[in-house]
């Protein structure tokens, strides 16, 4: 019975859609193999960058793709199979059941009809309206969108771009649809006039209790206009469920890339791109060749939507970016005199493939103990840690490639003064008997570069001493790179360096995680530092956690009074 | 409003000067040519025949004032043009304008017949075309009229006089209607102007088609990639109504210009086919005018046809901002706008 009803209320289901489209001598595939259903009054999220598929897909789901170009699989408006459809029957089901808000473009309009007959069109043609009642329909859908009724007789020019829009969901909203997709809403709007569009939208959900299907790259639109959300890629779905959840945890690297680009998720930091063009036409994984955590298997074997945690599916093979590090009820005291002194407390912490997690205390909370913990420089006593799936006894994650590199808060005294630059970075690679002396040389140079100092036979002969601090950090960074790390803990690194140099250094460290895609703790004591580069804060008093999430909540919306404290304290 | 009124006095003033220009033009070109025109009185070129002894030219000369200096015979001309007088032809010894009112109606029968024939044929094939956009029948269409409109419409016309009118005799070779002949009613001369008038106008219509032709079809064929099309078909309007309210009446925007321009050449195009067959019309007269070098009359011709042109260009110029809502630029968008501002303004007080 329930199953019954259930599947009543479903408005679209799309079965394994795929479209191709054909020029003279190539095919390329635009969407492959897309399954997913919108319930009535329900609305879905298309996220993805441009090329990845979206206008593809409401193109399709209007019938709009004819020949040469193909469509292959299964889409079913309330209860009818559209492909099945023969053009005619496909006429009548467009804009009377899935109308569409189109890309505001200059061109979107006609330019030589007026406004308020465009809007009007399709009702008049099939409900076979008289001018008069056109005229009187024309005003009411103007009125609907906010528009005073005279704009029904301005020509497409006259119109600023938010009207444009406006007019545009008029004319979708003119036959009453069952479902209305919006293509990029907000593409040219600014940010009142945004505001406003989704609260009508959402009024006229209200009244007409269409479903929607939002097509976007801008998350705000995705936040503030549906429940649930697809991440689209190269023409696959790579991720998917509650838009929230999705914003506050992506599962996916690709996910979590588009919303470290993106203003709204994270006004304050810095914003990175995804390195790399996307590909199609792969054998494996769409996303492999952009990802940081792929394996060699990625690139043979597609993945497949799998469920990874409670309402969310991710099409990943290693099950969406994977934990690097593992830390559970972590504890460690010193004995000082007879007494003991309690430095860490209890920890649990995570750090996922390729962020940044802000390790923020006073001095004394515990960071720098539980720093060295996790490296394996010290043994805790109680608790375990795991590194890459395997538990951390002693300090093997430091002495290889891949591993984990601590990097200190001091570079006087963290670099010899009579090392060379060339001895002190050659020394890792000596310890641990990684590669020839040629390699060796290539691999400093190449750190060298990184860190965007000379790589020159004359700076590598350099006394470490004859360096400044921003130069020793950068060495001390460097030498950390040359192991090739997937967790960098940079404890305190940029405090003993003036505002300029810290500057610098962040936004370099910043450009090599999001180039080589390994994980960071970057442990300090200022707060907005760490808002301005992390993902996720975890805040450390008197050796315990007394607050973890991501940077904006912790920084805007924490109760935790010794949070706020840190707050004020900074500023 | 200040910049409107400016634009628009620059119109008039452009206008203006164009016609000072045409008619100074008018009046030297036929001086410059070599000969007289009581010398070449009725001789065709490079046969003088000296019909007149010297004095009697001496005559002639004083008579029509060509013996006064050049600034002066222009003055004069200019005075007469303002009265609307064309001048007496020499040769004719009639007035100029009712020796062109008399041919004129000839020419403009031939020229709008052959226009309205080649828009329609071009607009038709065009969008055929374009729909049909690299199908077999869109190429055999294009390669055919690009081939017609490249040959010379005096040729084509040649060819039609020997294939159709000599040959096989189904249509007259010369004149615009048969001689002396009695007509019952006046659908049978109707059809005898029209028997006489289906070569010329045919040889113009397939020299013009092709370029109206390759104009709706790369129109329409750039219209048919725009997002509102996308956006009429999206609404599941009917096939009619996508093909012929949006998509046609976008493409034929640039054709008002285009006719106007084409206005030229095919009045060009008219004077040789008339000659082709010897049809009586201003192209005719035109040419004899030329031979006995009758000034007043050339001149005449020449303003004529240039009026024609020119009125031609301003109304593709009025009938465009009419048609299309975006040339109509600051002047009468404007005016919407304020119109809409003032409304809005009402609206919310």
């Amino acid at each position: 019975m329930m199953d019954v009803k259930n599947k009543e209320d479903i408005l679209l289901n799309v079965n394994e859609l795929s479209v191709q489209y054909k020029t003279d001598n190539t095919t390329i595939t635009a969407l492959d193999k897309i399954s997913f259903s919108i319930k009535n009054r329900e609305n879905l999220g298309i996220i993805g960058e441009s090329g990845s598929g979206k206008t593809t897909l409401a193109m399709s789901l209007m019938g709009l793709i004819g020949s040469p170009h193909k469509v292959y699989g299964k889409i079913n408006v309330t209860g009818k199979d559209l492909m099945s459809l023969a053009e005619k029957d496909k006429k009548k089901l467009r804009w009377k059941t899935i109308a569409m808000v189109f890309q505001n473009s200059m061109d979107v309009l006609n330019p030589v009809m007026k406004v308020g007959h465009q809007i009007v069109e399709p009702l008049k043609e099939t409900e076979g309206l008289s001018e008069r009642e056109a005229f009187l329909e024309a005003e009411r859908l103007l009125k609907l969108v906010g528009l005073e009724k005279y704009w029904k007789d301005s020509f497409p020019h006259q119109l600023s771009g938010g009207m444009r829009q406006r007019v545009l969901l008029a004319m979708a909203m003119s036959c009453s649809p069952r479902l209305l997709i919006l293509d990029e809403p907000t593409s040219s709007l600014d940010a009142v006039t945004r505001k406003s569009l989704f609260e009508m939208v959402r009024d006229l959900q209200e009244k007409i209790g269409f479903s929607m299907l939002v097509i976007s790259h801008d998350l705000s639109a995705m936040k503030d206009l549906t429940d649930k959300m697809m991440v689209l890629y190269g023409g696959e779905i790579l991720e998917r469920g509650l838009t929230r959840e999705i914003i506050e945890e992506p599962a996916h690297i690709y996910t979590r890339g588009l919303i470290n680009s993106s203003v709204q998720a994270f006004p304050y930091k810095d914003l990175w791109g995804i390195p790399g063009e996307a590909q199609t036409e792969v054998k494996g994984c769409v996303f492999a060749s952009r990802c940081t955590q792929a394996l060699e298997g990625c690139s043979e074997k597609k993945p497949y939507l799998e469920q990874v945690f409670t309402n969310r599916e991710v099409a990943c093979h290693r099950g969406g970016i994977v934990d690097l590090i593992r830390a559970r009820g972590i504890s460690k005291s010193y004995k000082v005199q007879n007494t003991i002194i309690p430095a860490v407390k209890d920890v649990i912490l995570r750090v996922r493939h390729g962020e940044t997690v802000a390790l923020v205390g006073r001095s004394g909370s515990g960071k720098s103990t539980l720093a060295h913990i996790l490296a394996g420089f010290l043994q805790p006593d109680k608790g375990d840690v795991v590194f890459d799936n395997q538990a951390v006894k002693g300090n093997w994650p430091a002495c290889k490639e891949g591993g984990i590199q601590l990097i200190l808060q001091d570079p006087f005294s963290s670099l010899s003064h009579r090392f060379t630059v060339e001895d002190a970075l050659l020394e890792p690679l000596k310890v641990n008997k990684i590669g020839s002396l040629e390699e060796r040389i290539a691999r400093i140079k190449a750190a060298l570069k990184d860190v965007q100092l000379p790589a020159d036979d004359l700076f590598l002969k350099r006394h470490c001493s004859s360096l400044s601090g921003g130069q020793r950090q950068r060495i001390a960074i460097a030498r950390g790179l040359v192991m090739k790390p997937k967790l960098l803990l940079a404890d305190e690194i940029t405090s003993m360096l003036d505002v300029s140099t810290q500057a610098n250094l962040l936004r370099l460290l910043k450009g090599l995680q999001n180039s080589s895609g390994f994980a960071m703790v970057f442990i300090t004591h200022d707060l907005h530092l760490a808002r301005k580069i992390a993902e996720r804060i975890i805040v450390l008093h008197h050796g315990e956690i007394t607050e973890e999430g991501s940077s904006s909540y912790v920084t805007e919306e924490s109760c935790c009074c010794h949070t706020k404290e840190l707050m004020e304290a900074g500023l | 409003m200040g910049i409107i009124k400016d634009r628009k006095g620059f119109r008039v003033i452009e206008y203006l000067l164009t016609f000072l220009v045409i008619i100074s033009l008018n009046f030297a070109l036929p001086r410059m040519m070599p000969g007289d025109p009581f010398l070449h009185y009725s001789g065709e070129v490079d046969e003088v025949v000296a019909f007149y002894s010297r004095e009697q030219i001496q005559y002639f000369r004083e008579y029509y004032g060509l013996d006064r200096p050049l600034l002066e015979q222009y003055t004069t001309y200019l005075k007469e043009l303002a009265r609307g007088d064309l001048g007496f032809s020499y040769y004719y010894k009639d007035n100029v304008n009712s020796i062109i009112l008399r041919r004129l109606p000839w020419t403009m029968f031939l020229v709008i017949s052959a226009m309205a024939l080649s828009i329609a044929l071009g607009i038709i094939l065009g969008s055929y075309s374009a729909w049909r956009r690299n199908k077999w029948q869109d190429n055999t269409l294009y390669t055919v009229l690009i081939v017609f409109s490249e040959i010379p419409a005096f040729l084509v016309g040649l060819a039609l006089l020997i294939w159709l009118g000599a040959g096989l005799g189904l249509f007259p070779l010369a004149g615009a209607v048969t001689h002396f002949a009695r007509y019952d009613s006046v659908w049978e001369k109707m059809l005898d102007i029209l028997h006489h008038a289906a070569l010329p106008i045919l040889t113009l219509t397939l020299a013009r088609t092709g370029g109206i032709y390759l104009l709706v079809r790369n129109s329409l064929g750039t219209v048919l990639t725009k997002d509102y099309m996308r956006t009429a078909r999206a609404k599941g309007l009917k096939e009619f109504r996508i093909r012929y309210l949006h998509a046609l009446r976008n493409a034929l925007m640039p054709l008002f210009t285009r006719i106007a321009i084409q206005l030229g050449a095919l009045i060009g195009g008219a004077i040789l086919a008339e000659n082709v067959f010897s049809y009586p019309g201003i192209g005719v007269l035109m040419r004899s005018a030329v031979v006995v070098r009758d000034y007043p009359l050339i001149q005449g011709i020449f303003l004529v046809l240039a009026i024609g042109v020119m009125a031609a260009n301003m109304l593709a110029d009025l009938a465009y901002k009419y048609i299309d809502p975006r040339t109509r630029p600051a002047a009468s968008s404007n005016q919407d706008t304020i119109k809409l501002e003032v409304k809005m303004q009402k609206g919310e007080t």
